[in-house]
C-alpha cells in the first residue's frame, strides 16, 4: 500500500523541478516538467466526475445444495458521464469458489452504456450475502480516482444436503390432536395394536381377535388399536466448538448438520410440528411449525448454522427446555460429552422423550490420526469411556443412536431410527 | 505486453541517463545509475510498487542535475525523464491490469493504454524539445511570469474541459 497519491507526488516533483529551474535559471530543467504536466493534465481532464451506476444482479438459483454451480449475472448501466476505466468487483465470500468466468472486470463505460458479465460460483453449506459491488472509476492513467461501494440485492443460500430417511420412529408421551403417524397411547383408529377388550355390538368382524375368543366358549373379544397423531419435536443441534472440533481443524459439525437436516425433513414429512435449536455460539431458535414452509425455515437456519465457542453454553445445562412443549420429543444431535449426562437426565426427569443421535467422535478422530499402537490404545480407552456414558444414558431411558460418520446417514442409522421401541414408558 | 513495456521503459530511461553521463566522461555516475536500474528491475520482479515513486524521482533529478550543473546534451536527459515517467505509469497500470482475469479484455486494455501513453510521451518530448530550441533571454522575472501563466492556464483549462464534459 502506498500512502501518497500519485497526482500529489507528481505535482510535488513538478514544483521541485520548477524551483531548481528558477534557482538555476535553467530553461532545460523547467522544460523537464512539460511531459509530467501533460500527463497530469490528461488525467485531470479525463478523470471521472462521479459514479452514477445502476446495477442489477441475477442468480440462476438463490437456493442450492453444496458445490452446485450457480451462475451470477451482473448488469451495469452507466447513468453518469463517460468512465474511461471502471474497475468492478462483485464482492464474494472467500468460501465461494469461482468455477467459470470472473467477478472482477476492468472496462470502459460510455454515458448510458451497458455492461454485463457472468460468472459461476459454488461453495459449501452456508449463507452468502451478495450485497456489495465495489467500483472504482479513473482516467486511463489512474490519476483521478473515484471509489464507491454500490449496494445491491442478492443472497445465495447453500442448504445442507438432505438425506431421505424413510421413517423416524419417535414415541413422545404427549401428542397433538391432529392425525399423524405417531402412536398416541389412546384407543382409536389406527394400525398399531393397542389391546383386547370384550366384543361389543357393532364391532366389525375383522376386528375380532379369534385367538383370544377361541379360549372362551361364549364370549368374543375385539382388538383395539392406537390412535396415530402428530407430535411436537424439538431438534437440538449441538454447535459447541469443544464438542465438534478435532485435531487438524476437522469438525464433526457438518455431519451433525446433515443429520439435523435429514431428521427434520423426515419428521416434517410425517406431519409433526418441528422446531430447531442450534446450541453453540449463541441460541439460534427456529420456532416449531409444520410442512414445507417449516422445512424451508429449518434449512435456512441450518445454512446459517456455525459452531462457535461460548463460555455460557459450554455445557448443556442452559438448554432452554421451556421452549419445548412438556413431554414432547427432543432429538439431540451431539457427540455427547461426559458432563452432558446430568442435563440429559434432567430433561428425561421432566418428562421429555429424548433421542440422541450421536456422531461417533472416537471413530472420526481415530481416522484422522496415524495408525500407531499408542493411538489405537488411546482410542480403545476413549471408546470404552464413551460406551460407558452411552450405557448410562440408555439406562436412564434416553435413546441413543450412534453414527459412524464414515458411512452415509441413511445406511448407518436409518434402520435404527425406523424400528425403535419406546423406552421407560408403559402403555 | 505491459510487463514487457514496463521493463523496456526502465531500461530505456536508465540506459539513456547512464549513456548521457558516460558520453560526457562521468563513468562512476553512469555505473551508479545502472546499479539503480538493476534495483528497479528487481523491484518489478518483487512487485515493490513503491519503488516506482523512487524511480521517477531518481530519473528526474538525475536528468535535472545533468542539465543544470553539467550542461549535458538534453536529448539523453529528456529520454531518461520520459522513461522514468513511462515506468511510473506502467507500474500502476500493470497492477490494475492484473485485476482482469479475461485475456481478451486485458489485451484490449493494454493495447489502448500503451498507445495513449506512447503518444503522450512523444508529445511531451516534442514540446520539451521545442521549448529548448526557442531560446529567449531566460531571466528570473520571465520564469516567475511563466510559472504563474502555466499554473493559472492549467487550472482554467481543466475547469473549462470539465464543464464541456458535463
Amino acid at each position: 500500500m502506498i500512502p501518497v497519491s500519485r497526482p500529489l507526488f507528481l505535482s510535488l516533483l513538478i514544483f521541485i523541478l520548477l524551483l531548481i529551474g528558477l534557482a538555476s535559471l535553467s530553461s532545460a530543467v523547467i522544460a523537464l516538467t512539460i511531459p509530467i504536466l501533460l500527463y497530469l493534465f490528461y488525467g485531470f481532464w479525463r478523470g471521472p466526475d462521479g459514479i452514477k451506476l445502476e446495477i442489477q444482479r441475477e442468480l440462476s438459483a438463490e437456493r442450492a445444495v453444496p458445490y452446485t454451480p450457480v451462475t451470477v449475472k451482473v448488469t451495469i448501466i452507466n447513468r453518469g458521464g463517460d468512465l474511461e476505466e471502471l474497475k468492478v468487483e462483485d464482492v464474494l465470500s472467500p468460501s465461494l469458489a469461482i468455477t467459470n468466468g470472473s467477478n472482477r472486470h476492468l472496462i470502459s463505460l460510455a454515458k448510458d452504456g451497458k455492461f454485463a458479465f457472468e460468472y459461476t460460483v459454488c461453495g459449501p453449506r452456508g449463507s452468502y450475502p451478495m450485497e456489495t459491488l465495489q467500483v472504482e472509476a479513473m482516467d486511463h492513467f489512474g490519476i483521478v480516482r473515484a471509489f464507491q461501494r454500490v449496494r445491491t440485492y442478492g443472497q445465495l443460500l447453500v442448504f445442507p444436503l438432505v438425506t431421505k430417511l424413510k421413517y423416524v420412529s419417535i414415541h413422545p408421551r404427549r401428542t397433538r390432536v391432529y392425525a399423524g403417524a405417531i402412536p398416541a397411547r389412546v384407543v382409536g383408529a389406527g394400525v398399531e395394536f393397542f389391546g383386547v377388550r370384550d366384543y361389543q355390538p357393532g364391532d366389525p368382524p375383522r376386528r375380532i381377535n379369534w385367538h383370544v375368543s377361541a379360549r372362551r366358549v361364549e364370549e368374543l373379544y375385539s382388538n383395539e388399536f392406537q390412535q396415530e397423531r402428530v407430535a411436537d419435536v424439538g431438534i437440538v443441534l449441538d454447535g459447541r466448538e469443544r464438542a465438534n472440533s478435532f485435531s487438524g481443524g476437522r469438525s464433526l459439525f457438518e455431519h451433525s448438520v446433515l443429520a439435523a437436516a435429514a431428521l427434520s425433513d423426515a419428521l416434517l414429512r410425517q406431519g409433526n410440528r418441528v422446531g430447531l435449536l442450534v446450541y453453540g455460539h449463541y441460541l439460534q431458535w427456529t420456532l416449531p411449525g409444520y410442512g414445507k414452509l417449516q422445512r424451508e425455515r429449518i434449512l435456512q437456519a441450518l445454512a446459517h448454522a456455525t459452531p462457535g465457542p461460548s463460555q455460557i453454553f459450554e455445557g448443556l445445562e442452559y438448554l432452554p427446555v421451556r421452549a419445548f412443549p412438556l413431554e414432547s420429543q427432543i432429538v439431540l444431535i451431539s457427540q455427547v460429552m461426559e458432563d452432558d449426562y446430568g442435563p440429559l437426565i434432567q430433561l428425561r426427569a421432566r418428562g421429555y422423550q429424548v433421542l440422541v443421535v450421536s456422531p461417533d467422535s472416537v471413530a472420526f478422530e481415530e481416522n484422522l490420526l496415524p495408525r500407531q499402537t499408542e493411538v489405537q490404545l488411546a482410542a480403545r480407552v476413549v471408546r470404552m469411556e464413551r460406551q460407558l456414558l452411552i450405557a448410562h444414558l440408555k439406562r436412564a431411558g434416553i435413546q441413543v443412536i450412534e453414527w459412524n460418520v464414515s458411512k452415509p446417514l441413511d445406511q448407518a442409522v436409518g434402520q435404527a431410527l425406523r424400528f425403535r421401541r419406546p423406552i421407560g414408558n408403559r402403555l | 505486453m505491459t510487463l514487457f513495456a514496463l521493463l523496456f521503459s526502465i531500461v530505456f530511461g536508465i540506459g539513456s541517463l547512464a549513456f548521457g553521463y558516460l558520453l560526457t566522461g562521468f563513468a562512476p555516475f553512469a555505473r551508479w545509475i545502472a546499479f539503480f536500474g538493476v534495483l528497479w528491475l528487481i523491484a518489478v520482479w518483487q512487485r515493490w510498487r513503491w519503488f516506482a515513486y523512487l524511480g521517477i524521482a531518481f530519473n528526474l533529478f538525475a536528468a535535472a542535475f545533468g542539465l543544470w550543473l553539467l550542461n549535458f546534451p538534453p536529448g539523453w536527459m529528456f529520454a531518461g525523464a520520459i522513461g522514468g515517467l513511462l515506468a511510473f505509469d506502467l507500474t500502476d497500470f500493470w497492477n490494475r491490469v492484473r485485476f482482469i482475469d479475461a485475456d481478451e479484455e486485458r489485451r484490449g486494455f493494454e493495447r489502448h493504454h500503451l498507445i495513449r501513453i506512447s503518444l503522450l510521451a512523444i508529445l511531451g518530448m516534442t514540446l520539451a524539445s521545442v521549448a529548448m530550441f526557442i531560446k529567449l533571454q531566460f531571466t528570473f522575472e520571465w520564469a516567475i511570469v511563466l510559472i504563474v501563466i502555466v499554473v493559472l492556464g492549467l487550472t482554467q483549462l481543466i475547469v473549462w474541459f470539465r464543464q464541456i464534459g458535463k
